[in-house]
C-alpha cells in the first residue's frame, strides 16, 4: 500500500507563558492513499496539534511530515491546494451566506466560476442546505454550521480531507449524514483523516485506527486487530485499556 | 505566485470585508455620525490660554518708542500664569508676505510689523498703524494674541496706535481647527480598531484558520484588508469633511488629493498597529483592551482639542510620539492654510516612517501559524 502522508518522529512542544507542553511526542505513522484513518485519544492527547501539523498550519518542533510526497515545512505552497481541512470549530463567517462561504472558499482556492457554480449547488443539496443557501450562517443550528463546514473543505475537490472531530455534540441525524458523506469521498479516491471522540465511528468507518494519549501513538491497526490483540469486544474497552479509566479535561 | 494572482485574492478579501463591514447596520452610526457630534460637541465648547508662543516682530523703526513696546510685550506674564506669554524674535526688513509665509510654514503664531516711522509719529503725536498677522489655522492662539494686542494699545500709546489684522486664511473660528484633526483621529481610531477587532474575531471563531489554508499569501490577505480600509476611511473622511463644511461651514481651503494623500499613508500605518495589536492578543476582548491603551491617550495628547503650542514641553515632548500629531498638523495645514507639499513634508515623512514600521510589524506578526 502507498503511503499519502509519511509522518517520522515528530514532535511538537508549546512554550506557553509559563509550561512547556509537549503536545506531540515523537510519533512516527503512515497514512495510505485511498483511506479512511481515524485518530482516537482522550481531550489533550495530540489529536488537533498533530492534525495542525500535517496540514500545514503549525511548524514541528522536531521530526517531519510528507504530505503527497511535500514536506510540510518546505513545501506548504505544493500541499495546500490538495489538501481540505474541516476544524474543530466551525469557523465559518456568520455574517455571510451559506453560498457565500462557499464562494469565498472556492475564489480563493481558484475554482474556475463555472465549475464551482455547478458544486456549490451540488453540495448544498447533498448536505440537504439548498433551501437554506442564502441565510447568513449565524443562524444556524450546530448540525447545519458542521454540514456546511464539510462541504467547505472539498469545494476544490481535494484529495487528502482533514476532518477535526467532525461529529462531537451533534444529533444522530446529522452524525449519519456526516458518515455518508465521509464513504462517499472515500469512494470517490479520496483519503480521510478525522478524530472522533465516539468509538462505534471509528469502528465502522475506519479502515485503521490510530490510538493517541498525551502526545505519544500508543496504538495503530484495523478496528478488528485493535480488538482481538486486547481481547475486547468493542473499541471502546481497547480505548479504556490502552489510555487508562482517569477522566481528563 | 504571480502578482496578477495575489492582486486577485487580495480583492476576494477585500470585497469579503466590504461585504461584512456594510451588514453590521449598528457600525454606522459610529462610522459616520460620532465624528460630527464630536465636532459640533467639541467645538463649540472650548477655549483655552496660550504660553511661550512663538512671534516674529519686524521692526525697521529704530526709535525709543518701538523697544519699549516690544520690551512690553516681551516681559509680559498673564494674570494667573508664571511664564511669559511670548517668546520673541527680532528681524527687520522684512515684507507682509515674506511674513506670511513664516506663518504658513508654522515658524511663528504671529507677526507684527512695525513700521519705520513709528517712533516719530509716537513722538509728534500722529496716529500710525501696526500690522499684525496671525496663524489663524490655531484659533485659540490666535484669538488670544489678538486680544492681547489690542488691548495693550488701547491702554499705552493711546488712540492714535491702530492696529491692522489681515485674515489671512480667512475667516476662522474654533471649528476649523478641531475638524482636520476630527478627521485624522476618526480615521485613526476606526482602522486600528475595525481591523484589529476583525482579525481578532476570524482568530476567534476559526474562520483565519481555513482562510489560512488556502493558497493565498499572507501578503494577499494583508492588502485585502488594507485595500479596504484605505477604501472605507477615504470615503469616510470625503463625507465628514463635505457634512462638516455644509452643515457647519467648516472651512476646506485645500487639495482634496493632499488630504488623500496624508490619510492613505496615515491608514497605513493604522492598518499596521491594528494587525499587530491583534496579532499579540488572544482574543477580541483583549484586543480591545489593548487598542484602548493606544488610542485613547493620542485622543488626548496629540493636540486634537487645543493647540499644542500652549501645553507644557513634556506634554508636547509625549505628542511627538504619536504619530496623529502629524496627522493633525498636515490635515490642519491642508485643510485650513490651504497650503501644498512643501509644507507638509517633515510630518509627511515621519507619517511614511510610522507607516512603514507598522505595517512592517504587523506583517511580521500576521504568522500563517495562528
Ligand atoms: N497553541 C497552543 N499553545 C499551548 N498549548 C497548546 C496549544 N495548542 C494545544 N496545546 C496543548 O497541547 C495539548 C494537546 O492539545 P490538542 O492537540 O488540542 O489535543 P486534542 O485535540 O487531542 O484534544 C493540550 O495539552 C493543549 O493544552
Ligand atoms: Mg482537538
Amino acid at each position: 500500500m502507498e503511503p499519502i502522508i509519511e509522518v517520522r518522529n515528530l514532535t511538537k512542544i508549546f512554550l506557553s507563558r509559563r509550561a512547556k507542553v509537549t503536545a506531540v511526542d515523537d510519533i512516527s505513522f503512515d497514512v495510505n492513499r485511498g483511506e479512511i484513518f481515524g485518530m482516537i485519544g482522550p481531550n489533550g492527547a495530540g489529536k488537533s496539534t498533530t492534525f495542525a501539523m500535517m496540514s500545514t498550519l503549525i511548524k514541528p518542533t522536531s521530526g517531519s511530515i510528507k504530505v503527497s510526497g511535500f514536506d510540510v515545512e518546505k513545501e506548504g505552497d505544493r500541499i495546500r491546494p490538495i489538501i481540505g481541512i474541516v476544524p474543530q470549530q466551525y469557523s465559518l463567517y456568520s455574517d455571510l451566506t451559506a453560498r457565500e462561504n462557499l464562494e469565498l472558499m472556492g475564489n480563493l482556492y481558484d475554482v474556475p466560476k463555472k465549475v464551482m457554480k455547478e458544486r456549490i449547488e451540488y453540495y448544498l443539496k447533498l448536505v440537504n442546505l439548498e433551501a437554506q443557501a442564502d441565510r447568513f450562517t449565524g443562524r444556524f443550528s450546530g448540525g447545519m454550521k458542521q454540514r456546511l463546514s464539510v462541504v467547505s473543505a472539498v469545494i476544490h475537490d481535494p484529495a487528502i480531507i482533514f476532518w477535526d472531530e467532525p461529529t462531537t455534540g451533534l444529533d444522530p441525524q446529522t452524525r449519519q449524514a456526516i458518515w455518508k458523506l465521509a464513504r462517499k469521498f472515500n469512494t470517490e479516491g479520496k483519503t480521510l483523516i478525522f478524530t472522533t471522540h465516539y468509538m462505534e465511528e471509528a469502528d465502522k468507518l475506519c479502515d485503521r485506527v490510530a490510538i493517541m494519549n498525551v502526545g505519544k501513538l500508543v496504538a495503530l491497526d484495523t478496528p478488528q486487530n485493535l480488538k482481538r490483540a486486547s481481547n475486547s469486544a468493542s473499541l471502546e474497552d481497547v480505548f479504556i485499556h490502552l489510555t487508562g479509566e482517569e477522566i481528563r479535561d | 505566485m504571480n502578482i496578477k494572482s495575489e492582486l486577485k485574492k487580495s480583492w476576494i478579501i477585500m470585497i469579503k470585508e466590504f461585504k461584512q463591514i456594510f451588514r453590521k447596520k449598528a457600525l454606522m452610526i459610529p462610522l459616520f455620525a460620532f465624528p460630527l457630534i464630536m465636532i459640533i460637541f467639541f467645538g463649540y465648547g472650548m477655549g483655552g490660554t496660550v504660553k511661550n508662543v512663538d512671534i516674529l516682530v519686524v521692526n525697521d523703526d529704530t526709535g525709543t518708542a518701538s523697544s519699549s513696546l516690544v520690551q512690553e510685550i516681551g516681559s509680559f506674564i498673564p494674570k494667573y500664569g508664571d511664564v511669559k506669554m511670548f517668546s520673541i524674535t527680532y528681524t527687520k526688513d522684512m515684507g507682509q508676505s515674506e511674513a506670511e509665509r513664516k506663518i504658513d510654514a508654522g515658524l511663528y503664531k504671529a507677526v507684527l510689523i512695525i513700521p519705520q516711522d513709528y517712533s516719530e509719529r509716537v513722538a509728534k503725536n500722529e496716529s500710525v498703524t501696526l500690522t499684525l498677522l496671525t496663524d489663524s489655522s490655531d484659533t485659540t492662539s490666535s484669538g488670544i494674541i489678538i486680544n492681547f494686542m489690542k488691548q495693550l494699545f488701547a491702554g499705552t500709546a493711546g488712540s492714535l496706535v491702530s492696529l491692522k489684522i489681515p485674515d489671512i486664511y480667512g475667516k476662522l473660528e474654533y471649528l476649523d481647527f478641531l475638524t482636520p484633526a476630527v478627521i485624522a483621529l476618526t480615521v485613526f481610531f476606526g482602522t486600528v480598531q475595525s481591523t484589529g477587532y476583525a482579525i481578532a474575531g476570524e482568530r476567534q471563531d476559526g474562520t483565519i484558520v481555513r482562510i489560512m489554508m488556502t493558497p493565498v499569501s499572507r501578503g494577499a490577505v494583508i492588502l485585502g484588508k488594507t485595500l479596504h480600509q484605505l477604501i472605507l476611511q477615504l470615503a469616510r473622511a470625503v463625507i465628514l469633511i463635505l457634512g462638516a463644511t455644509v452643515i457647519l461651514g467648516v472651512t476646506m481651503n485645500g487639495s482634496w488629493l493632499l488630504v488623500a494623500l496624508v490619510l492613505i499613508i496615515f491608514t497605513f500605518g493604522a492598518v499596521g498597529l491594528g494587525i499587530a495589536m491583534s496579532a499579540i492578543s488572544e482574543d477580541m476582548t483583549s484586543f480591545q483592551q489593548l487598542s484602548l491603551l493606544f488610542t485613547l491617550p493620542s485622543m488626548f495628547a496629540t493636540g486634537v482639542f487645543y493647540p499644542l503650542s500652549s501645553v507644557p514641553d513634556w506634554m508636547r515632548w509625549i505628542a511627538y510620539t504619536m504619530p496623529l500629531t502629524f496627522a493633525n498638523n498636515a490635515m490642519r495645514t491642508i485643510m485650513v492654510k490651504g497650503q501644498g507639499l512643501a509644507f507638509i513634508a517633515n510630518d509627511l515623512i515621519i507619517l511614511i516612517f510610522f507607516a512603514i514600521f507598522y505595517f512592517g510589524l504587523g506583517v511580521y506578526l500576521f504568522r500563517r501559524e495562528v
